[in-house]
Order: C-alpha cells, then sequence, then structure tokens
C-alpha cells in the first residue's frame, strides 16, 4: 500500500493468513487465560494482582540495584553446595566456557531446555561447529530446531505455526508417516527424544531464578524436559543471565506465583525444581558435577543506562499475548531472541553498537501501555519505549517512515501567534491536491477519511460568548 | 472540592477538528459551576514530538505549555491521552532536566486532570442528571491504564438516565491510533482498528464513546473508509446532550 | 574466567554508583501470595486432592483402590522403590510384577514408577520430590504412571511453606499434574517426557 513503510509495517503485512491466525489466537488466548487464572486466586479490591505485581517488581529492582552484592553472595553459596561458577563477559566467552566444561569431559552429546540466555548467545548453533550434538527437547524448541527456524515466541515457541507444518517436518526427519493430530506428535517426540536423554554426556539449562542466600537454581518446565537432562545425565550446566537473581529463598515464592500464572495460567508449573548442587550421594540418577555460567552479554550496560528496569523481566510472555502489535506481526518481525514488548526494549539494547539497526522496534508500538499492565514485575515498558526513541533519534538512528518534522511541528506549537494563524491557515490543508500534502497525512488519508478541519472554531466561539471570558490572569 | 475556577486544556484535536469537544466541555464544567477559563496562548501538550523520540522539540513544546498553564488553578482536559502525557509524560521528558522545569512539571502534572476523572474525583459528582436514551459503547482508552480516567467516565455514563453502557469484546486492546504510530505502521493499525470496529459493531450500539478524540478520529475515520460507519462521541458530548435533555432547573 | 568475573563485577559496581537512590529491599507478610486456592488450616489432605484433581493428577487414600486402578490400566510391571516393595506390593494386592532396580536400557519396559515423596503441597496439588526421599529421579520420570507415596502429614498448606522447608536436599521438586505441553496449536496434551498420569497415594503405614 504505502510506498514509505517501516520494514516492521510490511513484514507484518506480507505474512500468510495461516500464520497471522495461529498468533493472534494464540496470544489472545495466553492472555485470557492468565487473567482469568489471577483473578481467580487474587480476587479483590484495590487489585491484589496489581499489589502482587508490585511487589514482585519491587524485589527484582532491589536486586539490580544491589547485583554487586548479590552476585558475590550467590557465587560463595553455590560453591559451597559444591557447584563451579564460572563468569561470561559476553556470548563468545559463554559458549567457550561450556565448551570447555565439555572438552574437560571428553562429552560429545548434549540435551538442551529452553533457555532464553542460550538462544541469545546462539550456543546450540555453536556447539553444532565444534562437532558436538546439541538437542532442544522442549517440544516446541524440538521442532524449531527441526525446521532451522528461529522461535517466534519466548514461552511458546512455534506459536507461529500450525499442526499441518509440524506433522510436515516430522515426517521430512523421519519422524514417522504424515499425521498432524497433536498427541501423535507428542507421542513420536517421547519416544525419539527420551533415548536421546539417555544417551547424553551432559544437560544445559538455563535459571529462572538463583536465590542468593542459598544458591538454590529454580527451573520451571511444563513437559518435564529440563527433570529428565538432570535425570539422565551425569554433568549439569546452567547459563544464567547476571540479572535471575532474587535475594532470599522467600522472595521465590511471590516470583513463581506470579511467574506461572503470568505464562501459561497455572498456578505452578508443573515442574518446579529446586536445585543447590549435584545429586545427593544417596540418588543414583542426576549430576554429579554442576556448572554455572553467570553471563553478562551487554547486562552490565543496560544497568548502567536509563532502561534498567527491563532487567527485571522473568520471560513470562504476557506482554507477548496481551500487545496488540505482537497479535498482528508475530515475534518474527521483531528480528531477534526477545520479541513483543520485552524484545522491543531488549533487542536493541543487546545490540550495543548496533543500536542504530534495532532502532526502529521501539517505536514498533503505539505505546498502548497494555505491556505494562500485565507485567509480573511492572516494567514501566512504555516509557522504555520512549526512552529508546529518544536515544534513536539522537544516535542518528534511520528515521521512521512517513514521520512528519517535528521541528516544524515544534515551532508552531511553541509560539501561540504562529500556532493560531496556522489553525486558520490549516483549513487550507484539506484542499490541497494530494501530491503536495505532506506525506503524513497522505498515509493518514489512505486508511482514514479526515474529520473537516474546524481549525480556531472553538477559539471563536468561546470568545463570543455573552459572557466575558475569564482570562487565567484575573 | 467545590465549584472552583478551572483552566480549560481544550487539546490540540479540538483547536484543529473537534471544536464541539471543547465547547461541550466548558458546557459540562459550568454546568458543575465551575469558572472556565480558557488560556489562549495554548499550543498543544507536546505528545506528538514526545512520542515520536524528538525529545528537543518536545521539550521545547513542553516548555511553553508549562508556561501557558502557570496559574494555580486545576487544569482539566478532554482527553486522557494529554491528561497523562500532562502528568506522568512530561516528568519522563523533563529527566535529567534543569531543576525549575522538573519543578514545573511535577507542580503542573498534579493539578491536572481528565474531564471525567475530574468531575467523579475532583468534585465528587457520581450521578449525572439529565437523559438520554442510547446505547453506548465504550472504549477505554489506553491511556487510562494505570489511571482512574475509565472508571470515572464510566460511571457518569451509567448513572445517566435512559443510558445502556455496553462493554466491547477485548476491550484492554488498543485501537491502533498511537499517533505517528498510524502513519509509520499504517497496515498494523488498520489491523488494530478494524479489531476494534468488529467488536464495536458487534454490539450494535448507537455510539461509541470515549474519553479520548484521538481514538474516536482513527475509529470513525478508518470505520468511514471501509464503508461501515459508526457514530462517535466524546464523553463530553454525551455529558452535554442529556443536559440538553434535561429539565430547565436541572440545567440552571 | 577470573578476569570475567572481576569485569562483569566492576562494570555493576560502576553502574551502581551513579545511582540517585537504590531500592530497599521489601518486606512482606509470609502469605502474601497465598491463593484463594489454598486450603482452609486444618484441611490439608482435602484441599490437596482437590488442587492435584483440578491440575488432572489423581489420589487415592487406600492402596487396594490404586491396586484396583492400575489393573484397569492394564499395568503390571514397574518400578517400586526398594523400601516400599514388600508392604505395599501386598497392599496394592492383584498381580503386579514390581522391579526394585530400574534398567536404564529398558526403560519403556516399565508402565509405572512408585516413588516415595518428601511431601506435597495443598495450594497448588504438588508433590514434593528430593534426592533423599525419592530413590530414583528416572523412577518418578520416565514411565507413563508415576506414583508418589506421600504421608498426610507432610502435606504443607501452601508454596510458601513449602519453599520455607525446602532444607538442604541438593535437589527438590514440586510435581503438579502429569507432564504437559500445549506447544501445538495451543492444545493440551499430557505425557510429553514425563508421567502422562501423576498419581499420590496418601497414606501412612501406622
Amino acid at each position: 500500500m504505502s510506498r514509505h513503510q517501516e520494514p516492521f509495517d510490511s513484514f507484518a503485512a506480507a505474512q500468510s493468513e495461516s500464520r497471522r491466525t495461529a498468533v493472534r489466537l494464540g496470544s489472545k488466548a495466553g492472555h485470557e487465560k492468565r487473567t482469568e487464572v489471577l483473578n481467580r486466586d487474587y480476587p479483590g479490591s484495590p487489585s491484589r494482582v496489581d499489589s502482587l505485581r508490585r511487589l514482585a517488581g519491587e524485589i527484582k529492582q532491589h536486586t539490580l540495584d544491589h547485583l554487586d552484592l548479590y552476585l558475590e553472595r550467590a557465587q560463595a553459596r553455590l560453591e559451597a553446595n559444591g557447584a563451579k561458577v564460572h563468569f561470561a563477559a559476553d556470548a563468545d566467552e559463554a559458549c567457550r566456557t561450556v565448551l570447555g566444561i565439555l572438552q574437560s569431559r571428553g562429552a560429545k552429546r548434549v540435551v538442551k531446555t529452553k533457555s532464553m540466555a542460550t538462544e541469545e548467545i546462539e550456543l546450540g548453533a555453536f556447539l553444532e561447529r565444534e562437532g558436538i550434538e546439541s538437542l532442544e527437547t522442549d517440544l516446541g524448541e524440538f521442532i524449531v530446531q527441526l525446521d532451522a527456524d528461529k522461535p517466534s515466541h519466548i514461552v511458546k515457541p512455534i506459536m507461529h505455526k500450525d499442526r499441518r507444518e509440524v506433522a510436515r517436518t516430522f515426517e521430512g526427519h523421519g519422524l514417522g508417516a504424515y499425521d498432524d493430530t497433536p498427541e501423535v506428535i507428542t507421542r513420536r517426540a517421547r519416544e525419539h527424544l527420551r533415548r536421546k536423554y539417555l544417551e547424553a554426556d551432559v544437560g544445559i539449562t538455563g535459571a529462572n531464578f538463583i536465590s542468593a542466600e542459598s544458591g538454590r537454581l529454580v527451573l520451571v518446565t511444563n513437559e518435564g524436559n529440563s527433570r529428565f537432562c538432570l535425570a539422565a545425565t551425569r554433568c549439569h550446566i546452567a547459563l544464567v543471565g547476571i540479572e535471575k537473581l532474587v535475594p532470599r529463598d522467600r522472595d521465590l515464592g511471590v516470583l513463581l506465583n506470579l511467574l506461572a500464572r503470568s505464562a501459561t495460567g497455572q498456578a505452578l508449573s508443573v515442574y518446579t525444581e529446586f536445585i543447590t548442587g549435584p545429586r545427593a550421594a544417596s540418588q543414583p540418577d542426576g549430576p554429579d558435577e554442576m556448572h554455572v555460567i553467570f553471563v553478562d552479554n551487554g547486562r552490565s550496560e543496560i544497568l548502567a543506562g536509563d532502561c534498567r528496569e527491563i532487567l527485571r523481566c522473568i520471560r513470562c510472555g504476557a506482554c507477548l499475548n496481551v500487545c496488540p502489535v505482537y497479535r498482528q506481526s508475530s515475534g518474527h518481525a521483531y528480528r531477534g531472541v526477545y520479541s513483543g514488548p520485552v524484545g522491543a526494549v531488549l533487542t536493541p539494547l543487546l545490540a550495543g553498537e548496533g543500536f542504530n539497526h534495532f532502532a526502529d522496534l521501539p517505536r514498533a508500538s503505539s505505546l498502548c501501555g497494555a505491556c505494562n499492565e500485565v507485567c509480573p514485575v511492572d516494567i514501566p515498558i512504555p516509557d522504555l519505549l520512549l526512552r529508546l526513541r529518544d536515544r534513536g533519534k539522537r544516535a542518528g538512528a534511520k528515521p521512521a517512515a512517513a514521520a512528519p518534522s517535528m521541528k516544524t511541528f515544534a515551532r508552531l506549537a511553541s509560539r501561540s501567534a504562529t500556532w493560531r494563524r496556522a489553525l486558520r491557515a490549516g483549513r487550507l490543508l484539506g484542499l490541497l491536491p494530494g501530491p503536495l500534502r505532506p506525506r503524513a497525512l497522505r498515509v493518514w488519508s489512505e486508511n482514514h477519511v479526515l474529520p473537516p478541519w474546524r481549525g480556531g472554531a472553538f477559539r471563536e466561539w468561546f470568545a463570543k460568548r455573552n459572557r466575558p471570558p475569564v482570562d487565567g490572569a484575573v | 472540592m467545590k465549584a472552583p475556577r478551572v483552566q480549560l486544556m481544550a487539546t490540540c484535536l479540538a483547536d484543529a477538528f473537534f471544536d464541539d469537544v471543547a465547547r461541550a466541555t466548558v458546557e459540562v464544567l459550568e454546568h458543575l459551576g465551575c469558572e472556565v477559563s480558557f488560556p489562549e496562548d495554548q499550543t498543544c501538550c507536546s505528545q506528538p514530538a514526545f512520542n515520536s523520540g524528538d525529545w528537543p522539540a518536545a521539550r521545547q513544546v513542553a516548555r511553553h505549555c508549562l508556561r501557558v498553564f502557570n496559574d494555580a488553578a486545576p487544569v482539566v482536559v478532554p482527553s486522557g491521552s494529554c491528561a497523562r502525557m500532562v502528568s506522568h509524560g512530561a516528568l519522563v521528558l523533563f529527566e535529567g532536566e534543569p531543576e525549575v522545569d522538573r519543578t514545573q512539571a511535577a507542580e503542573l502534572a498534579q493539578r491536572t486532570w481528565e474531564l471525567g476523572d475530574f468531575v467523579v474525583r475532583g468534585l465528587g459528582v457520581v450521578r449525572w442528571p439529565g437523559r438520554l436514551g442510547m446505547r453506548l459503547a465504550f472504549h477505554r482508552s489506553c491511556h487510562s491504564r494505570g489511571t482512574a480516567y475509565a472508571e470515572g467516565a464510566l460511571t457518569l455514563l451509567r448513572s445517566i438516565d435512559g443510558v445502556e453502557v455496553v462493554e466491547i469484546g477485548e476491550g484492554e486492546q488498543c485501537c491502533g491510533f498511537g499517533g505517528t504510530f498510524s502513519v509509520g505502521f499504517p497496515q498494523i493499525s488498520r489491523g488494530m482498528g478494524t479489531l476494534k470496529i468488529d467488536h464495536v459493531l458487534a454490539t450494535a450500539p448507537d455510539a461509541l464513546v470515549s474519553a479520548d478524540s484521538s481514538c474516536l478520529m482513527h475509529i470513525s475515520g478508518l470505520a468511514d473508509r471501509t464503508g461501515r460507519p459508526l457514530r462517535a462521541l466524546h464523553l463530553a458530548q454525551v455529558l452535554r446532550d442529556a443536559l440538553r435533555a434535561a429539565s430547565p432547573e436541572v440545567r440552571a | 574466567m577470573g578476569d570475567a568475573r572481576q569485569l562483569i563485577l566492576d562494570r555493576v559496581k560502576a553502574a551502581l554508583a551513579i545511582l540517585p537512590e537504590k531500592k530497599p529491599l521489601p518486606e512482606y507478610p509470609a502469605d502474601v501470595a497465598l491463593s484463594l486456592g489454598a486450603p482452609a488450616p486444618g484441611d490439608a489432605v482435602a484441599g490437596f486432592r482437590e488442587q492435584l484433581e483440578s491440575v488432572r493428577g489423581r489420589s487415592f487414600t487406600d492402596p487396594a483402590a490404586l491396586g484396583a486402578w492400575l489393573a484397569e490400566q492394564g499395568a503390571t510391571r514397574g518400578y517400586c522403590d526398594p523400601a516400599l516393595a514388600g508392604w505395599l506390593g501386598t497392599a496394592l494386592g492383584g498381580d503386579l510384577a514390581l522391579e526394585t532396580t530400574l534398567d536404564r536400557d529398558r526403560i519403556d519396559d516399565y508402565q509405572f514408577g512408585i516413588t516415595r515423596a518428601w511431601g506435597a503441597v495443598a495450594e497448588t496439588g504438588s508433590l514434593i520430590l528430593d534426592d533423599a526421599t525419592t530413590s530414583r529421579r528416572l523412577g518418578a520420570l520416565a514411565p507413563w504412571i508415576h506414583i508418589a507415596v506421600v504421608a498426610p502429614e507432610r502435606i504443607l498448606p501452601d508454596v510458601g511453606s513449602a519453599i520455607a522447608a525446602l532444607g538442604d536436599d541438593p535437589n527438590v521438586i514440586f510435581c503438579t499434574g502429569p507432564s504437559k505441553t500445549a506447544d501445538v496449536e495451543g492444545i493440551l496434551i499430557e505425557g510429553v517426557h514425563g508421567p502422562g498420569e501423576q498419581v499420590a497415594l496418601i497414606y501412612s503405614r501406622a
């Protein structure tokens, strides 16, 4: 339609109808379930849900504001519990640290759980290049891996696919004849993957939280794949963003209650695992070696800036589900590991020097604030998007398509007399032939009938009223 | 608060397109006994530039706004969006700026009200007189989130004799206006607007009501363009129309 | 790695040094996140059973009834914690083959796994397994049916009290209903990697 388009908008418009429908229905269902369950479990006015969200936000913000302290404390506890702790400043160092551990054990086969940190550092591709089989075990991630696709949602990686697409993928990879029954697809994955767990040398996970008080690492899944990784293999490597800490075990209660309800509308996810170290001596199954790799990869830089609140994020996906722009465009429009509102903030920030390449993402929002309204840690996402728009503008990023000049606007709107003249002259604006109108007006007119121009009409009415207007200065 | 002197911030959209909304706002406030002034030098709250990321331009306009409304009287705005710009956005805009700006912005923020919120929480009026036999679909404009704006508007609308307020589906979903978003991302914006129109029409209302002319301009403009016309009314217009239908004593 | 650690901590400290103010650690009552699903005091067993059912798990208080259910499922062979096999084999009745060792090479031969749970959470219907109590992690995970034997007095009222009771076991896991996914078109499917049936036998051997 318009020749002046944001690539993001073009991407959204070019999607297939089945994809658009899948994303819209998937995210809508996720939002509705979340809202129903939170309001059912925490009824009351003023909203108990909101007070819990604020409390969780305060817990996470406090942790970030004292992150040095909690990192050192968590490291000490983890080491006292028998885990080995590593630090990685960037993606490359994180990948190499994993490789070093694998090589020290002669490990060749890895089973992985879904982890945004490992997606972010592209660990799977790195390990494959190093000749190590790295298998995703979350059903959605497994399908993404088979397809050499990218996850389109933080919690539901294949929200953009329908069952037919999945069935074709399974058929193409020798996982049985075409059958698009979700139950059959799931059974086949079960049978295939359980052999892989049992053959694997190492299980790699992320972490939802680490309590600095106890060093407890918390892993949450519904499928049980992380548990299988930690029951079948002898070595556990956890890649953990440095922001994943909470101060105390009791804080886990608040956050877990909100996480599962926000993510999937459950009181608790099916498996919530608390790990402080290698298995007990009496336990036959599970790792006898545990490594925790704290990954920075741009987080400390975010912490130093005015969007640090985004580091509270617990990756529940609620902001994606409610976001009208996400629903129209799907996760892939965001061109990064993180999509939706959180992605529009995180992706440009994590890009560091490449910020300008993603400066359009913060603009891909109507700033409606639904994301903040559902956020379990109350991140003021619209404010962060606005700060990033300012930053993009200052950094000389490519400006928005069809953007009217705000310099002209500011000149008009900061001079009263000019403004009043423009109001009267504006009446002419609508009479100009198409090509002479400002570009923004042309784009607007493609979608809308413009209301009649009534510039200055109110002022005339107010001035002419019988009662003399009471001036503010009187 | 009893019938104070108030300053009307009419908004740039009312100044340019929706003069009747501003007139209705004056009549509503005067009915409540307020003495309404209209500072003539007013222009815009600065939100277009703020949302576009041109913050130096936005600050230029916002400073103008601070100067125009420096009188201590409450400022009433027939727009949740502009009210939020003044009461919240400006505080973000002036972060790290000279203290004089921040102080003035904070001072204006705490005496700026969205119209419905001002009537209900500011003046304590929870029943609106008059009569209007209408079925109204209420659009909670997004800038009412985290505020009492929508609650205020709904309290008043529901109290009007003869008015039936109907909930529209997926009420939490944005209509897709978003200022310059609607021209930068026209196809996503249209998709959002179309969904909103679907939900509104499904309730078969006599009119769509909102506390924001911007949402209404987008929704009804898109509805007209796509051949599904929709009558849109601002909250202030509904309140004014109800008064007109009221007995002369009430109007007095 | 020593370098990375120092580098990260230095960056973090530098970032925090410029903050005008820092959020204090919020204090809050222990029951702040208690949901409407939490049972009334003294009603933990009934509450647990109700919640477990709501997450599509099952509970039994009578071993013979559980034995009859297993027979209905056509389950005849499974893994059983050696500490339970003797008395429970008798109590379940029927003709069950209980193996007290778990052979990883025959993992699909086990139709069920019976282990002990450390406790349970009434608020959410969760079973609590830990390394010390649960004889084998795989035994509680790989078979289609998992049966956890939990003593009624070990059912804790809510998530908060369960977290407070985590203790020093290196691995504690809350299992809340059967393993599940909704990855394909949002359709709920149970038994993805773990059990398709999560069963609690609430029972104390007097």
